[in-house]
């Protein structure tokens, strides 16, 4: 069992950092995501890591890739607004096939938005936030363990597929105090022959490049980068279920919402209404084929998708139900985070 | 009846959550609109400092650890 701490979500996802065998950190403070890059400049003594505040979210993203193509393990955070900035950078990785873990500890918005948690980041986050095409490994914790313990799974599955992973938090779970046990620190030990360290006498030259000139090796590029993904959606699909062996309605929700849902879960359950919770650890992968299941038992009356945005995850909801059943929204925007209560009130307009 | 208590509060280390100010028996703390912090959250104040009963729930609810009540005595 490793080391117990009483600590702040940004804080945990920083310490994991450190113990999963970081070896650069770049980053641009921006509320509520700060304590990050605070963190590792208070312990960067302790530690062999390279620790740099970039002038700006675009050169930070760039510098990642710069490390990553260098075959080290390098991490951004980041909040709404910054994300949006760091695009460009993003989908040129996600074209060079290498790994890196991109933290948004998401803000309300559009535009400079407010500083409290939001989630209206999702489309951006799931649908690839760049140009061209090409997917991001989604984790999405709702607890300051999952902090800990996606952070850490981010550099392995980014490691093992040779693609960004981006944890999506909000402001709550970032700011946000809780027990965590912390795993011991891994020594960490990467098996890049890719990498870009320097030509030696028995290889060829190793070249990383997002830049395809010609269509055909454009799209022989693609063809490769669509098999990785179809792999990934094979293999990583992640997600929680909470009684919905007897469910009658289901309620989808991710992050900090999906504690407001499991308090809904039962209260109704109290109040004769069987509720389910299911809550996809990976938006992308998408946890549809579990949904479809779900949708096509008879048991199962309706869906509710739970979120702090205008309606975003509800549509992947809807494509995995298919229309066979019912699916609602309710959202809060603006950095409100929907309690149990009105959560409950919505529903019981609807069943 | 003068207030009993003095609410100090690290205004740099608070997030703004607002447990203090619903949590507070007495509507002595709120906060504080038109003003924040170096991170941009508007953060708790004594609204009303002739409120304060030094009840400490403000402290023990504040998942920051961010807020002292001192006790006034004589």
């Amino acid at each position: 069992m490793g080391e117990i701490r009483f600590m702040k979500g940004n804080e945990a996802l920083a310490e994991a950092a450190i113990r999963a065998g970081m070896q650069g950190y770049f980053g641009y403070p921006i509320t509520p995501q700060s304590e990050v890059i605070e963190y590792l400049a208070a312990e960067k003594p302790n530690h062999n890591y390279t620790l740099l505040q970039a002038e700006s979210e675009v050169a930070s993203i760039n510098m990642v890739y710069g490390g990553a193509a260098a075959g080290s393990r390098v991490m951004t955070t980041t909040s709404s607004p910054g994300y949006s900035l760091m695009q460009e950078g993003v989908s040129y990785i996600a074209c060079a096939e290498l790994p890196c873990v991109i933290a948004n500890i998401a803000r309300g918005g559009p535009g400079l938005g407010t500083i409290q948690p939001g989630q209206g980041d999702y489309f951006q986050a799931v649908k690839g936030g760049g140009h061209g095409d090409y997917r991001l490994i989604v984790l999405a914790p709702n607890s300051v363990q999952e902090m800990v313990d996606f952070t850490i799974l981010g550099f392995d599955l980014a490691d093992k597929y040779r693609t960004p992973v981006l944890v999506l938090s909000d402001g709550a779970i970032g700011q946000m105090m809780e027990k965590v046990v912390l795993p011991e620190p891994k020594q960490y030990n990467p098996d890049k022959p890719w990498a870009t360290t320097g030509k030696t006498h028995d290889r060829e030259r190793n070249y990383i490049t997002s830049l395809y000139i010609q269509s055909e090796h454009m799209e022989k590029k693609n063809i490769e980068l669509q098999k990785k993904f179809d792999l990934i959606e094979k293999n990583e699909i992640r997600y929680e279920e909470y009684k919905t062996e007897d469910a009658e309605v289901i309620i989808v929700a991710y992050g900090v919402t999906s504690r407001s849902s499991k308090k809904v879960v039962d209260l109704a359950r109290e109040g004769g209404i069987k509720m389910g919770l299911l809550r996809p650890i990976t938006l992308w992968p998408f946890p549809k084929e579990r949904i479809s299941e779900l949708a096509a038992s008879d048991r199962v009356k309706s869906f509710f998708s739970v979120e702090m945005s205008a309606g975003q995850m509800v549509e992947d909801v809807k494509l995995a139900v298919n229309g066979k059943k019912p699916t609602y929204f309710y959202g809060r925007t603006g950095g409100i985070i929907p309690t149990p209560e009105e959560i409950i009130d919505f529903i019981k307009t609807k069943v | 009846m003068p207030a009993k208590g003095y609410v100090d509060i690290i205004v740099d280390a608070c997030k703004g959550c607002g447990l203090c100010v619903t949590n507070c028996p007495t509507q002595c703390l709120d906060l504080k609109k038109d003003d924040t912090n170096s991170y941009g959250y508007h953060y708790s104040y004594m609204a009303d400092e002739d409120k304060c009963i030094a009840c400490m729930n403000c402290a023990v609810m504040c998942p920051d650890s961010v807020i002292t009540v001192y006790k006034k005595t004589g």
